[in-house]
């Protein structure tokens, strides 16, 4: 067995109870307070009337977390970008007032899991669709106490701490829903971190697609870049994907190239989409 | 490696409890094991890691003070600024070359003595997926906006960063 083999057998196992999930966490190097573990990364349900969601604290430290929910669309470059609560539209809304979760703010000490219960209830006359929120995980900071500010006697001191979280989509598909996706117009750009390779995925159809790019000479089995994660949303009918070209394989995208998007293996790992293309 | 090892072991235990699940009934029973992997996402902030602007004196003239996303300040012109600047640098970790974006607001107001206020604009390094082993990292610089009339004191402010998993 591969060492990545061996690395993927190490990843958070949850079954058997909230027990096991505890054994099997793993402990990660103590760093500031309010660092955090979440897993899944992603939430599905079709159909399903609930699920949960791990939080650990990786700190070392005592922290308080809380959970919120948040709106995010994305944007024609594939960033996410945050929807206040004003600018929600109505499947937005629908999707937070279908949406139950508990609890939403919780005190763990260092490597000390929780689990988060998700539950859905979905209004009789839903329409069909998909309805997403973004789950925040978040530590709240300790309040300062006045004696550990730094007085200054002249000029002035700054303080700016950082609240840094992590968010995981949670979908909600409610009827039949399909979507393909079609690649185009690949080529190579420079940016400011080097050379990318870019190119346009459209969707069309009522649902997001999700799944992973590679890219390979024609003919050969081993992708010169592959990148896993890649959504588009119901929200943009294209984006843009781009993806770093590292300097050894800058000189091997050229020529019959292929680009094929994957569904995540989890599902299945079926083909959604694939182009063939010349790169000069 | 002992990440692999506490691994092993824990479900070398789940084995040896559902074999004993198996024992304790007749030789032909099933017992059925279920185990959900789940793919998992850490943030964490390197210890010792902060957005600071060191100690600026001012000197009856406005002046932004950059901090560039590698920790280091720009020159300062019309104020003075002392001590050590840095960046505050956090590091994910998650599904090997997995797509993840960052939210970070574009600004943040600090507040004084006396209700005086302060505005900076901060900035990331790029982060869009995680590397083949699964690891990433960002560091946040900022630009703040000193005054000519900046109050003395203590300024504090706090800004939410998040990473967004597609």
């Amino acid at each position: 067995m591969t060492i990545r083999g061996l690395r993927r057998l190490s990843k958070t196992c949850v079954g058997l109870g909230l027990a096991a999930a505890a054994l099997v966490l793993p402990q990660m190097p103590a760093q500031a307070a309010g660092d955090l573990l979440v897993a899944p990364t992603r939430i599905i349900l079709d159909g399903q009337r609930g699920t949960e969601i791990i939080l650990n604290n990786i700190g070392a430290e005592t922290a308080t977390y809380r959970i919120s929910m948040e709106l995010r669309r994305m944007t024609a470059e594939g960033r996410l970008t945050d929807v206040s609560a004003e600018e929600a539209n109505e499947l937005e809304r629908a999707a937070k007032e279908m949406i139950r979760y508990a609890p939403r703010r919780v005190t763990l000490p260092p490597n000390q899991p929780q689990a988060i219960r998700l539950g859905v209830r979905a209004p009789k006359d839903l329409p069909d669709g998909e309805y997403r929120v973004h789950l925040l995980f978040r530590a709240v900071p300790k309040a300062r106490s006045v004696v550990d500010q730094v007085q200054q006697e002249d000029g002035f001191s700054i303080a700016l701490t950082p609240i840094y979280g992590v968010t995981i989509p949670v979908i909600i598909r409610q009827g039949e829903l399909k979507a393909t996706a079609a690649i185009a117009n690949a080529r190579i750009e420079q940016g400011e971190e080097g050379p990318a390779f870019v190119f346009d995925l459209s969707r069309t159809g009522n649902r997001s697609t999700y799944g992973e790019i590679r890219v390979k000479k024609q003919g050969q089995d081993e992708p010169l870049l592959m990148v896993r994660g890649v959504a588009v949303y119901p929200e943009i009918n294209q984006r843009k994907v781009s993806l770093q070209v590292p300097a050894e394989v800058v000189a091997q995208l050229k020529g019959p190239l292929s680009i094929e998007y994957y569904e995540p293996r989890n599902i299945g790992g079926g083909l959604i989409t694939k182009t063939d293309l010349v790169l000069r | 490696m002992s990440k692999f090892i506490k691994a092993a072991v824990a479900s070398s235990v789940l084995a040896a409890s559902v074999m004993g699940a198996n024992a304790a009934h007749a030789a032909t029973a099933t017992a059925d094991a279920r185990a959900n992997i789940l793919e998992e996402l850490t943030v964490t902030k390197d210890a010792g890691t902060d957005l600071d602007f060191g100690t600026i004196v001012t000197t009856g003239t406005a002046e932004t003070v950059t901090v560039g996303t590698d920790g280091v300040r720009a020159a300062c012109v019309s104020v003075v600024c002392s001590g050590a600047s840095d960046a505050a640098d956090f590091s994910v970790t998650g599904s090997a070359s997995e797509a993840v974006t960052l939210t970070v607001p574009g600004s943040v107001t600090l507040t004084g003595p006396g209700g005086a206020i302060m505005n900076a604009n901060l900035n990331s390094s790029a982060l869009t997926a995680l590397d083949a082993s699964g690891n990433g990292a960002f560091s946040v610089g900022g630009a703040l906006d000193v005054a000519a009339t900046q109050a003395d004191g203590a300024y504090v402010g706090t800004f939410t960063v998040t990473v967004d998993y597609p």
